[in-house]
């Protein structure tokens, strides 16, 4: 009656002996567990070895070294993971300073290299951030960088423009060229806060929503990075920065509005308080709607 | 009788083949690791990071934090493993001082206090 069986019983104990040692090689005691590579990280732990390695290019201004770093992360797109951290690191309560590397990082990245910047990164930065401090003239007098935004000198009104008419303003793919950082240009009122320029209701169906837009520049026309402005509406505040989507320039920040909420802004260096900004719609030739933005472009004095 | 030795012979040639197939041809690839993990070399390096934001900022409690990812090994050894293995792999000097720094000031850090104690 065995000799029925055949040869399964051999067949049967290969199986079980592949599955006993698959499950010595897989579970018991798998090939290595050590001496791994930043790629294999867990995602919170490559976000804290990515801000790592954005916070030492923001002390030594070593481009390729962190460029090399980054390129251990194996980030499918360096720029856009980069920004996205910045993005989030703010929204979670980070620390500004880190924010504010993630983005300058991911600036450099766009352009290839290092900002074109007579200053240290972390004196860049520290001009951005800190009004207060002295500034030092530069020996090397930047370029004016012409402003692409054809901004219209419209009156300072939070009543939307016509509805019906697409205006040409602003594209954001306007932005998308490299533009250098704010070199320490000797403007000896460099502390002074910020003014409102212009306010303007742009329709461009491309925008995501309702937004709130902030430009900042010098007086020069030169995008400043790193301005911080802060929202507040009836029981809420929000901060955001400049230079967090260096794609569309560095002097620009957004912040998403929510419609039927009133909003005010002002800049965390000091100026004017923006209010009543609401969210607005427009509509295109055909009848359909959809939202438009507040430009408000600020430049220090 | 034969048959069970066919049997546990056909066993063993089961776990070695499996054996085989989990080390060498389909190993377990490790993702979602931690920095305590990391090789040496990606271990200094991120120490050398650290130092290198510490010269920076400043915050040796910050330094500590961003150390502590890397095990519970105190930050001061931590430097000191990474100031070895710069040391032996011949890192640029000027890096192999800010190790150097980072390291010499853990050593009067007080974790409870927070700043360094003359």
């Amino acid at each position: 009656m065995s000799d029925e069986r055949g040869p399964w019983y051999l067949v049967t104990g290969l199986i079980l002996g592949a599955a006993l040692g698959l499950v010595y090689a897989w579970l018991i005691a798998p090939h290595t567990y050590a001496d791994t590579s930043p790629a294999s990280l867990q995602l919170e732990f490559k976000d804290q070895y990515r801000a790592m390695v954005a916070l030492a290019y923001l002390a030594d201004g070593n481009f390729l070294r962190a460029q090399a770093r980054l390129e251990l992360l194996k980030d499918e797109d360096s720029i856009q993971v980069l920004n996205e951290q910045a993005q989030r690191s703010l929204s979670e309560g980070a620390a500004p300073r880190e924010s504010q590397a993630l983005g300058l990082l991911a600036v450099a990245l766009g352009q290839g290299g290092p900002p074109t910047s007579s200053v240290p990164l972390t004196q860049a930065l520290a001009l951005t951030s800190t009004p207060t401090e002295n500034p030092q003239p530069s020996p090397t007098a930047s370029p004016t960088v012409p402003s692409p935004d054809p901004l219209t000198p419209t009156a300072p009104t939070n009543t939307p423009v016509a509805v019906g008419t697409q205006s040409p303003a602003i594209s954001r793919t306007l932005r998308s060229t490299g533009t250098p950082l704010p070199t320490r240009t000797p403007t000896p009122t460099l502390g002074a806060p910020f003014v409102l320029k212009d306010q303007t209701f742009i329709c461009d169906p491309n925008l995501d929503g309702p937004l709130l837009i902030v430009l900042a520049e010098s007086t020069t026309g030169q995008p400043l990075s790193g301005v911080e402005a802060i929202v507040n509406w009836e029981g809420g505040e929000d901060h955001f920065f400049s230079c967090l989507n260096p794609e569309l320039g560095l002097g620009y920040a957004d912040f998403a509005m929510t419609p039927g909420v009133v909003y005010s802004l002002r800049l965390a260096d000091g100026g004017q308080p923006i209010s009543d900004l609401t969210p607005a719609e427009c509509e295109t030739p055909r009848g359909e709607r959809y939202w438009g933005a507040w430009q408000l472009l600020f430049t220090r004095p | 009788m034969r048959r069970w030795i066919w049997f546990f012979l056909a066993v063993l040639v089961g776990i070695a083949g499996g054996l085989y197939y989990g080390w060498q041809i389909n190993p377990v690839k490790y993702v979602e690791t931690t920095p305590a993990t990391l090789r040496i070399d990606y271990q200094t390096d991120y120490v050398l990071m650290v130092a290198e934001a510490y010269q920076a900022e400043g915050d040796l409690d910050l330094a500590a934090r961003r150390l502590a990812v890397l095990g519970e090994t105190p930050p001061a050894e931590i430097v000191r493993q990474a100031m070895i293995y710069a040391a032996q792999v011949l890192y640029a000097d000027s890096d192999q001082d800010l190790l150097g720094r980072l390291a010499s000031d853990f050593q009067t850090w007080n974790p409870l206090l927070g700043a360094p104690t003359p």
